[in-house]
């Protein structure tokens, strides 16, 4: 059973905002599809939270200025349902489906997913790997993050305790770009991730550019592997490139052994699944 | 702030008030109110087998806090349909055999009305997507595949009547 | 999804797929489950558990916790009796049970973690979880070991009996030094399984009450209502003062089999005269029951260059955790399993299990001859591959066949269609799919097994069943069968329609009371259609009989004339004369002919096997049967896909098609489970799996459509020629699928589960490159 606490159900983002901006910082409570299960497991105690489960106006998709943007109540269901998602973000769509089950879903929230901070979250990979851009409200102020930046250590994000996340957003899919993740878990529905890899890239006069690789469930973090996307990006991609950047992101990755899988063992399918990934994006931009 | 609130629930069509305390679930506030029909499995949103329609969608109830579904459309298994008149589901999943010891029945019944709701022609694999969070110990799934694919078949044929 | 033969043309009800008696209720959300009742001025109860798998218990003070408001009684192990808790095999034979020596609470020495240290009972939940965290201990850490090969070397720490050997088991058959030197070849190989939870969907509940007559009642999920014997010893009652009610079981598996919640219901209910429900949270069930025996089978199989198996020589250890429970028999059905469904003229089992501080092992959908199908049927493959030879063409010389001498030196009772079930499993693969992508291998495996159904014959078991009809010609089947979601109570319905000419709808069935139906025994040991099947046909028979007799009397014929069907009694040839089944009944009652009829079954009593050679009778039959699955194995991460899943089984006579394949796709998901993703892992006996985000059973998107495939050759001991498909259809999937890995791989995973990392692994090594 939940232990016991205060709780606060406001209806507006602003309300929300100000319960948040209170001296004993409250925890905001979005789908709860984790962090209920934290608090059943005694992991987290609040003594007050503020649900954002009936927040108006904060369930939304909408293109503009050239981005997609997802409102902070928008959920993981609402990804599967949107043609903008899906032609702006397949790598995104692929992870909505092997998200969780459908009634965790239909209640967790994209903003909650990287609210949460796990490096396991399998929304993150991909929306990283579209350069996606978090945009975070308190009572007095709005500041836009880009994703890359969001975390900074296990469990520990930028977001401070009277911050909301609005909105997540990411440039529309250009002329020539391909974005694709996989995930590798233990079983093939509702399962924690094992490693997660999404790739975002363009083909331009044959060479590769804006090479994004993300990584889940390898670090402390989801994680850019920046080196190796350096090796790609300016470059045409043959087998022995993909090879050596797939080689490059093994090396940059910093695994743990658990339940799931070795560190290895997870260095390894980094190798595999960023070589598989890679390859597939150019050879579906050939 | 108090911690125990009267609240009317909107369940299987019919409003019932109850006094909850914050910390309480949609699921044990539910089968407290004798709505018993909601199977509690693992509390921790692994297996489904609390899965109630909020509003159409099919939610886990032990991840729902009670006072946030206050005026919602709560629907049961028991609120789609019942012996006598049984709900197109119900019907195909009594006559595959997709029920076995039927515990995990009910949430897989909603988790497939659910996706009905947005999804009236489902195929396999809209099925499986839907049905991921569900755990099921006796029937390997096969004819709980079966039982959904009849129920929508229908379900279409009876909407089409309409 | 089933190819079924043959058209069962001369029965009316049985061998139908009718609707399940069970069905409308489960469907919408009607039938009440042991832990869906409430009672006035219940309490609720919680089960404190010890954090620590070996350790003694300094002292243990629940002042805080009694003095908490809202709470009714708390119970720690010197409040209790100095008594056992019920840990063996139940049954109505009153055989000597062995020993497990648990306290229902832990009084001096934790053995495993999560061993119950006291129980709660309070006003309401939230009340009784307070009330466990104030409750005060000190747990000295004591030496524990959590290896069975550890545990039997000497200066290891002792869990149980003078050396943690809690049970050894022999097979000896010809002469092994003989057979070996007759082989062309020998191959050996070791195999191992791992520890695995039933995962039933409904965790342990109940809900007990004193009543009036000062009578425990004890409502509860349980697959065994005759466990009413065992709490009444433990808390020191006459066996008349507890009385088990049984509610429609959310999953077995074997995990109900032992006492779950009984006894802390019982000794709760006693103490504070109010009724106590208790329910154990997914976690609580996981630390709270029995697990499969992990098992290490070592398998030295000689050979001729025609295939003939010369001999067998197989080395079994079995982890039983911290205490006995049901670790004997697990061990016993394991080492008779062993040579599978071939014929081994020499032959030599040596088993043993094995007590640790890890979680203790019991009963499994299986028990242990599953473990056995995993090496057996691994090695056949292994052996043919040695060989060079078809691995079908290698079982094929080998195969049992109806007629022969099990290896336990007595003849097969029963139709031995392996042949024909490998064959229709293997040719019902058909052609081979593409490879999914370009990193994909694909593989196929089949396995063959046999399984007994039917419980150890010399526990003399008996079941019971009374079949009545009511003046409106409808009609009443009492059992105390538990039904556990195979349609156990709808097939007596589908024996009694059958026998007495009605609809399934005309039939009403009342079970699972250990104090008003007639006992039947346990839903274990793929027993209950055997047992209760044949005691309902015999008193539905008997009924039958009384009927037509007094229907040939008014017709004015013999009673061999005289048939029933379609709700009415007629003249066979003659259709026009008869008369409704009602009119029929009515007769009977104004005559005072007994419409209803009390039956026994007995299985097959004998005396134990030699302990020394294990020759003799274990089990009254076997069920013959295949399971075939062809897979996609990713050679780059190592995932396996199931794509195609067979079972072929010989049931005998399906009483109802559509149950026999509920049990074929169930244990194909549950054998898909056990080979590839599912595991209990302890860390120092510390379950590090502790919920279903770390356990993983198959899900919707992981299960192909599996395909079955019912044979009938009507030869069984069950009623209408039937035998057992619970266990059977279960035991040949894992290794199924872990033959189908290697014949996608090149190379074996000799450990369950076969997890990407393990597939990974063996592709590195063969290659001999380090991944």
């Amino acid at each position: 059973m939940l232990g016991e606490f205060d709780l606060e159900i406001p209806d507006s983002i602003e309300e929300a905002l100000e319960l948040l901006a209170a001296d004993d910082a409250p925890a905001p409570l979005a789908g709860g599809t984790n962090m209920l299960v934290d608090m059943r497991a005694g992991g987290t105690r609040p003594e007050r939270v503020v649900s954002l489960a009936r927040l108006e106006g904060v369930r939304w998709i909408a293109e503009r200025d050239g981005r997609i943007a997802v409102g902070g109540g928008t959920t993981v269901s609402d990804l599967l349902q949107d043609e903008r998602i899906a032609e702006h973000g397949a790598s995104l769509v692929g992870a909505a489906r092997v998200f969780a089950g459908q009634m965790v879903r239909n209640t967790a929230t994209v903003a909650g997913n990287v609210a949460y901070g796990s490096p396991a979250a399998d929304l993150v990979p991909p929306l990283m790997a579209l350069d996606a851009g978090v945009t975070l409200m308190s009572k007095s102020a709005s500041r836009t993050v880009p994703l890359a930046d969001y975390f900074t250590g296990y469990r520990q994000t930028v977001r401070k305790p009277d911050e909301l996340i609005a909105e997540i957003s990411w440039p529309k899919r250009g002329a020539g770009m391909a974005d694709l993740f996989y995930k590798l878990a233990r079983r093939k529905g509702d399962a924690i991730t094992v490693t997660g890899v999404a790739v975002s890239l363009a083909l331009a006069g044959g060479k590769c550019a804006g090479v994004r690789i993300a990584l889940g469930a390898v670090a402390p973090v989801v994680m850019r592997a920046r080196k190796a996307e350096a090796m790609l990006d300016g470059q045409a991609p043959d087998a022995a490139l993909i090879e050596a950047a797939a080689r490059q992101a093994a090396q940059e990755c910093d695994p743990i052994d658990d339940v799931r899988a070795s560190a290895e063992y997870r260095r390894h399918t980094v190798h595999m699944l960023v070589r598989r990934l890679v390859g597939q994006a150019v050879e579906h931009l050939r | 702030m108090a911690r125990e609130k009267t609240l009317t629930l909107k369940i299987n069509g019919r409003r019932e008030t109850a006094t909850l305390p914050s910390h309480r679930t949609l699921l044990e506030a539910l089968r407290g109110m004798g709505h018993v029909e909601v199977k509690s499995g693992c509390e921790k949103g692994d297996c489904g087998a609390c899965a109630v329609l909020v509003d159409g969608a099919a939610v886990d109830s032990c991840l729902t806090l009670a006072w946030t579904v206050e005026g919602r459309a709560i629907t049961t298994v028991a609120g789609l349909g019942d012996a006598d008149s049984p709900h197109p589901l119900q019907q195909a999943f009594a006559d595959t055999g997709a029920a076995q010891c039927g515990y995990c029945t009910p949430g897989l019944i909603v988790a497939a009305q659910s996706m009905l709701n947005d999804n009236p022609d489902p195929d396999e694999d809209d099925i499986r997507l839907a049905l991921g969070g569900n755990l099921c110990r006796c029937t390997g799934y096969t004819k709980v595949f079966e039982a959904v694919g009849q129920a929508a078949m229908a379900m279409k044929a009876r909407g089409g009547d309409s | 999804m089933t190819q079924q033969s043959p058209a069962n043309v001369e029965f009316r009800q049985v061998g139908k797929a009718l609707t399940r008696t069970d069905a409308p209720g489960k469907t919408t959300g009607r039938t009440p489950y042991a832990g869906d009742y409430a009672m006035p001025g219940m309490l609720h109860a919680k089960v404190l558990r010890a954090p620590a798998a070996s350790a003694r218990l300094k002292r243990i003070d629940a002042s805080k916790a009694r003095a908490l408001e809202g709470v009714a009684c708390v119970l720690t192990g010197p409040d209790l009796p100095d008594r056992l808790a019920p840990t063996d095999i139940p049954g109505q034979t009153g055989q000597k049970r062995m020993d497990t020596g648990q306290p229902i609470l832990v009084r001096d020495r934790v053995r495993y973690f999560g061993e119950p240290l006291a129980l709660i009972a309070a006003e309401t939940r939230d009340i009784a979880e307070k009330a466990m965290e104030l409750i005060d201990y000190e747990l000295e850490p004591v030496p524990g070991v959590y290896d069975p090969e550890a545990a039997l070397r000497p200066g290891a720490p002792i869990v149980q009996g003078k050396d943690n050997v809690v049970a050894s088991q022999k097979m000896r058959k010809g002469d092994i030094g003989k057979g070996f030197a007759a082989a062309d070849l020998i191959v050996e190989s070791t195999y191992t399984s791992q520890f695995i939870e039933h995962a039933f969907l409904e965790p342990e509940v109940g809900l007990a009450w004193v009543d009036e007559n000062e009578v425990i009642n004890i409502r509860v999920a349980t697959q065994v209502i005759e466990h009413f014997r065992g709490i009444a010893d433990a808390i020191g009652v006459p066996h008349n003062k507890v009385r088990i009610r049984g509610a429609m079981v959310g999953g077995g598996f074997g995990g109900k089999e032992d006492v779950t919640v009984e006894t802390y219901l019982a000794v709760l209910a006693k103490h504070t005269m109010r009724p106590v429900r208790l329910e154990f949270t997914r976690e609580d069930s996981f630390l709270g029951h029995g697990k499969r025996h992990p098992f290490r089978m070592t398998y030295k199989t000689g050979v001729k260059k025609d295939g003939t198996i010369t001999a067998l020589e197989v080395r079994m250890l079995a982890d039983a955790g911290a205490y006995v429970f049901l670790s004997p028999y697990v061990l016993l059905y394991a080492a008779v399993a062993a040579p599978g469904p071939y014929r081994v003229d020499n032959l030599f089992v040596d088993g043993k299990a094995v007590a640790t501080n890890n979680m203790f092992t019991s009963a499994f959908r299986g028990f242990g001859g599953a473990q056995a199908c995993i090496a057996y049927e691994q090695q056949m493959d292994e052996v043919a591959a040695a060989l060079g030879m078809d691995r079908i063409e290698f079982r094929r010389r080998n195969y049992l066949k109806t007629g022969e001498m099990l290896a336990t030196g007595v003849p097969i009772q029963s139709a031995v269609w392996t042949e024909e079930c490998v064959d229709r499993a293997m040719a019902a693969l058909g052609a081979p799919s593409e490879a999914p992508h370009p990193a994909a291998r694909i593989g196929r495996g089949v396995a063959a097994y046999q399984q007994s159904y039917g419980r150890i014959t010399w526990l003399h078991d008996t079941s019971e069943c009374w079949v009545g009809v009511e003046v409106d010609g409808t009609v009443v089947v009492r059992s105390g069968v538990t039904d556990i979601g195979a349609g156990q109570i709808s097939a007596l319905g589908q024996i009694a329609a059958e026998l007495l000419g009605v609809g399934l709808d005309d039939v009403v069935i009342y079970n699972s009371d250990s104090a008003v139906t007639p006992l039947a025994g346990t839903t274990t040991a793929t027993r209950a259609l055997y047992m209760t099947g044949n005691a309902c046909r015999m008193a539905a028979a008997t009924l039958r009989e009384r009927l037509v007799e007094r229907a040939a009397a008014s017709f004015g014929v013999a009673p061999g004339d005289v048939d029933m069907a379609g709700n009415r009694a007629f003249v066979i040839g003659r259709p026009d004369t008869s008369m409704p089944f009602v009119d029929l009944v009515k007769l009977c009652a104004a005559d005072g002919v007994h419409r209803s009829e009390l039956a026994i079954f007995r299985a097959p009593f004998t005396d134990p096997i030699d302990p020394e050679t294990g020759q003799g009778q274990v089990h009254p039959d076997y069920t013959y049967g295949a399971h075939a699955v062809e897979v996609a194995v990713d050679i780059e991460t190592g995932e396996v896909t199931v794509l195609k899943s067979i079972g072929a089984h010989d049931v005998g006579q399906a009483i109802n098609p559509a149950a026999v394949e509920g049990q074929i796709e169930g244990g194909a998901a549950q054998g898909q489970g056990y080979a590839l993703s599912e595991e209990m892992l302890y860390e120092e006996g510390r379950l590090v799996t502790p919920s279903f985000s770390e356990y993983l059973m198959p899900t919707s998107m992981d299960m192909p459509l599996v395909q079955s495939i019912i044979l009938e050759s009507r030869s069984g001991l069950g009623p209408f020629g039937a035998k057992g498909i619970g266990e059977p259809s279960l035991t040949p999937v894992a290794p199924a699928i872990a033959n189908a890995v290697a014949d996608a791989i090149g190379t074996r995973v000799f450990e369950l589960p076969i997890t990407p990392e393990r597939v990974v692994n063996a592709i590195g090594e063969k290659q001999g490159v380090q991944t």
